[in-house]
């Protein structure tokens, strides 16, 4: 691939060849590079104008794209609670579980408990944070693979949740107007929605401008490199999952305000799109690894494209179907795309 | 027999005779042809020319498998399978209704320890609780299953400590007393006395000698193995004075053997050399913290270090080293030039939370990329599309960044180009000239002739001899790691001549 002759003999030296080798990239490749990088705008924009004009008096109503903002902001949570520990290559598949018994948590100690909703909140999210923390310490002390201890924890959390309220829904009749109006809508713009921008710029910085994120990648990338690079990588690990466990926990509260009551069946529902908005995601943006931008539009997309084929008459099922399709779709596409870009960059470099 | 790759020659009609119930060793340095001919005798390689005779008839091991059984140096046993099942890998489970017949495993591990006469061990047994001679032993009885005619052992003794060798040998013999016939590869020569019968050098890709073991001597083998007489060629290198030593380490254990003491003195290259397995890999890892140590200091600027170090730990005291297997242990997939630099960011900056500029990140890299001439210069491009050379450059650039008083460095140019080699080794001297200590873990013998001051030849975790200034020569270094202990009066000799030079 690279010819010796092309190599200076002095490190230090002058050095001949200094020029570029790239030879400067047709509008074609450009575009195509473009489209590498922000595709998922473009779906976003198609999706929008598809669909806008096939619905055109309900698609893009400001009611509709309230109460979508406002259903997926759990996912969105969700997305991330799973992007985190995926970013240093361990699945969570326990948030859907945790999710569901966070909720169920929530409203119970207000209604059974008596708590107020701040101390309910409160109490539900450290709660999280030992649930994340257990599962980085089974990944990270007790080497149990992360698919496996998470699946575990999972069908735990699901236990105590059908422990805690005997399998009966919490009916949360009088609940403090508070609660409720941690998921009402302002003006036009719903409070969920605000909750995951304000978190999405929180672990936008995290991952992007502070060592922490570049470590955490550095980790997914290559596990055993990083530790003989001198990174704790147990505790970077044990981190993620605990960020995770609290995103879970929030996402409970939030998911309990919107529906006010508490039913231990939601939650697993959550999981599927959860992966699918965190792997589609790492297709764009900073293509080739999880990011937040990439999940955000990712969950944006799965949102208002099944909207749309919602509102053309689409039955109820079809939602699994878009899921699961989209799940693999991604991961093939993320893989294809790896193999593009390093096709390019070696006829390029060549 | 001929056999080229890519139009190079790597077995040039070489020719190797092998008789019924005979020890034959085969001896020759690195890319004499060696394992090219065993690969070729496994069907794994295909002759271009040439032919083997198997009683009196041609066969063609691609097409049919030779009465050959094959024993690598790493044995390829499961750990934490039986005794009685890891056999079975190999010679087949026994059935009775078509199920595992347990009973006929373990009876089949014992018939085939009989036949060479050895007190079998338990076959219920783990073989993670075996010693390693036993688990030597294991290997060759297992390889017996298939009733092979003649058995090819690499490097059988090379992570043996010397007295475990005795026992290994007394199976071997014992094996030749049942007529099956053994080619013996080795680069410890020592041992081929009073265990071979006969002795081939291969010395490239064709047959220098063979000759009864009885008519030859230690000395003449490695100047067949050479082709010239030990010594004939001299590196000019300018003795220069050591500095007090940076890093000293006293009686160092791992993995059960040592001990290892040595000094490195900023300012200078030290090469640690030694057959495979030899220890000097793990003494490298276990002073960078990456191993555990068993015993033994190590002290750095007179202060002696805790044994309970980590990596992060060595590192921020000023110690840091290289990994050899670089898809493995060095590089990040995926990642940026810029990621792969500084992989670790708590070295550059105040904290986990200390808020970073990509842009002045950026400059930096850039410069760095320059600086240690990697292409192409684009810190955003990934470390994947480089490269060997370029992304070992990088790896390197990522050390020698870090200002340690200490660099060790694992086979630091495996792989890579004939000049990003130059270029690499240049980067060392450079290094070691901003006043490091550069600590070359090497079986590129020619490396470490071309490149350090000083080396050490390390045998079973121990300084077998020490090889400085002039006497530093590829012929020097083989004579030094083939003769393993005969070497180490000598080496002591010189040890203490150096450090007579220093108190002068």
């Amino acid at each position: 691939m690279n010819s010796t002759s092309g190599n200076g003999i002095d490190p230090s030296g002058p050095t001949r060849n200094t020029t570029a080798r790239k030879p400067p990239p047709t509008a074609a490749r450009r575009l195509a590079e473009l489209f590498a990088n922000y595709g998922l705008i473009f779906v976003f924009v198609v999706v929008l104008i598809v669909f806008s004009a096939l619905r055109p008096a309900t698609f893009l109503s400001s009611g509709n794209i309230g109460n979508l903002l406002t259903s997926q902001s759990v996912t969105a949570l969700l997305a991330f609670a799973v992007m985190l520990p995926l970013s240093t290559g361990r699945f969570d598949l326990s948030v859907g579980y945790h999710v569901g018994m966070a909720q169920v948590l929530v409203i119970g100690l207000q209604v059974n408990a008596g708590l107020s909703w701040p101390v309910a909140a409160a109490l539900v999210i450290l709660i999280g944070l030992a649930i994340g923390l257990v599962n980085g310490i089974l990944v990270t002390r007790f080497k149990i693979d992360s698919f496996i201890a998470t699946m575990g924890m999972g069908s735990l959390l699901y236990g105590v949740s059908n422990w805690y309220t005997g399998g009966q829904q919490i009916a949360g009749f009088d609940l403090p107007d508070g609660f409720s109006n941690l998921s009402q809508v302002i003006g036009y713009v719903p409070l969920p929605a605000v909750y995951v921008a304000a978190v999405a710029i929180i672990l936008w910085i995290v991952l992007e401008r502070l060592p922490v994120g570049r470590s955490l990648y550095v980790i997914g990338s290559n596990a055993r490199a990083a530790e003989l690079s001198g990174l704790r990588t147990g505790r970077y690990v044990s981190g993620a999952f605990a960020a995770s466990g609290i995103l879970c926990a929030i996402a409970g509260v939030l998911l309990a305000s919107i529906l006010r009551s508490g039913t231990p069946s939601v939650g697993a529902e959550y999981l599927l799109p959860a992966f699918a908005g965190s792997l589609l995601g790492a297709t764009s943006i900073r293509p080739g690894r999880v990011n937040v931008g990439g999940t955000v539009l990712a969950i944006l997309i799965l949102a208002f494209s099944f909207s749309g084929v919602q509102q053309l008459g689409a039955p109820f099922y079809v939602e699994y179907f878009f899921n699961g399709g989209i799940l693999i779709v991604a991961v093939a596409l993320s893989v294809y795309a790896a193999i593009r870009r390093r096709k390019a960059a070696v006829k390029a470099a060549s | 027999m001929t056999k080229r790759f890519f139009g190079a020659l790597a077995l040039d009609a070489a020719s190797f005779e092998l008789m019924p119930g005979e020890i034959h060793a085969l001896i020759g340095e690195n890319g004499a042809g060696k394992s090219t001919f065993i690969k070729i005798l496994a069907g794994v390689y295909q002759a271009d020319g040439g032919e083997i005779v198997l009683d009196g008839e041609i066969v063609d091991p691609a097409l049919q498998a030779l009465p050959l059984a094959f024993v690598h140096q790493d044995l390829a046993l499961v750990d934490d399978l039986s005794v009685g099942e890891n056999i079975a890998l190999v010679a087949g489970y026994p059935r009775r209704g078509g199920l595992i017949d347990w009973a006929a495993v373990m009876r089949q591990a014992e018939r085939l320890y009989s036949v060479m006469d050895i007190e079998p061990p338990d076959p219920e047994r783990l073989v993670v609780t075996l010693s390693l001679p036993e688990k030597a032993i294991l290997g060759i009885v297992r390889s017996l299953a298939g009733k092979p005619r003649a058995l090819v052992l690499d490097e059988p003794t090379a992570a043996l400590p010397e007295a475990d060798a005795q026992r290994l040998f007394d199976a071997i013999r014992r094996l030749r007393e049942t007529g099956t016939s053994i080619i013996y590869v080795s680069h410890r020569l020592n041992e081929l006395f009073g265990l071979a019968d006969r002795v081939t050098v291969f010395r490239d890709g064709r047959r220098v000698h063979t000759t009864a073991i009885v008519d030859t001597r230690p000395e003449r083998l490695i100047e067949q193995m050479l082709g010239r007489s030990v010594a004939s060629v001299e590196i000019a290198r300018a003795a220069t004075s050591r500095q007090a030593p940076v890093l000293t380490v006293e009686g160092l254990f791992v993995d059960g053997r040592g001990p290892l003491s040595f000094d490195a003195s900023p300012g200078e290259v030290l090469g640690l050399v030694g057959l495979r397995g030899g220890g000097q890999e793990a003494a490298g890892r276990a002073i960078f913290g990456a191993l555990a140590a068993e015993a033994g200091r190590v002290v750095l600027n007179g202060r002696e270090l805790s044994r309970f170090d980590g990596v992060g730990e060595r590192i921020k005291a000023g110690i840091v080293l290289l990994a050899g297997d670089r898809m493995r242990e060095s590089t990040f997939p995926g990642m940026t030039l810029a990621e792969n630099l500084y992989p670790n960011p708590l070295l550059v900056s105040r904290g986990p939370w200390d808020l970073r500029t990509p842009a002045s990140e950026r400059a930096l890299v850039e410069q760095r990329l320059e600086q240690f001439d990697v292409r192409p210069r684009d810190p955003a491009s990934l470390i994947d599309w480089l490269s060997g050379g370029n992304q070992q450059k990088v790896c390197i650039a990522r050390w020698l960044e870090a200002r340690a008083q200490v660099v060790i460095l694992e086979e630091p140019t495996a792989g890579v180009d004939i000049g990003a080699k130059l270029s690499i080794h240049q980067m060392l001297r450079k290094a070691a000239g901003m006043g490091a200590a550069v600590i070359v873990v090497s079986s590129d013998l020619e490396e470490v002739a071309a490149v350090c001051d000083r080396a050490l030849v390390i045998d079973r975790g121990r300084v077998a001899s020490e090889i400085a200034g002039q006497g530093l020569t590829i012929d020097a270094l083989i004579a030094g790691s083939s003769l393993g202990e005969r070497r180490a009066t000598s080496g002591a000799a010189a040890r203490d001549s150096a450090h007579n030079m220093d108190s002068v």
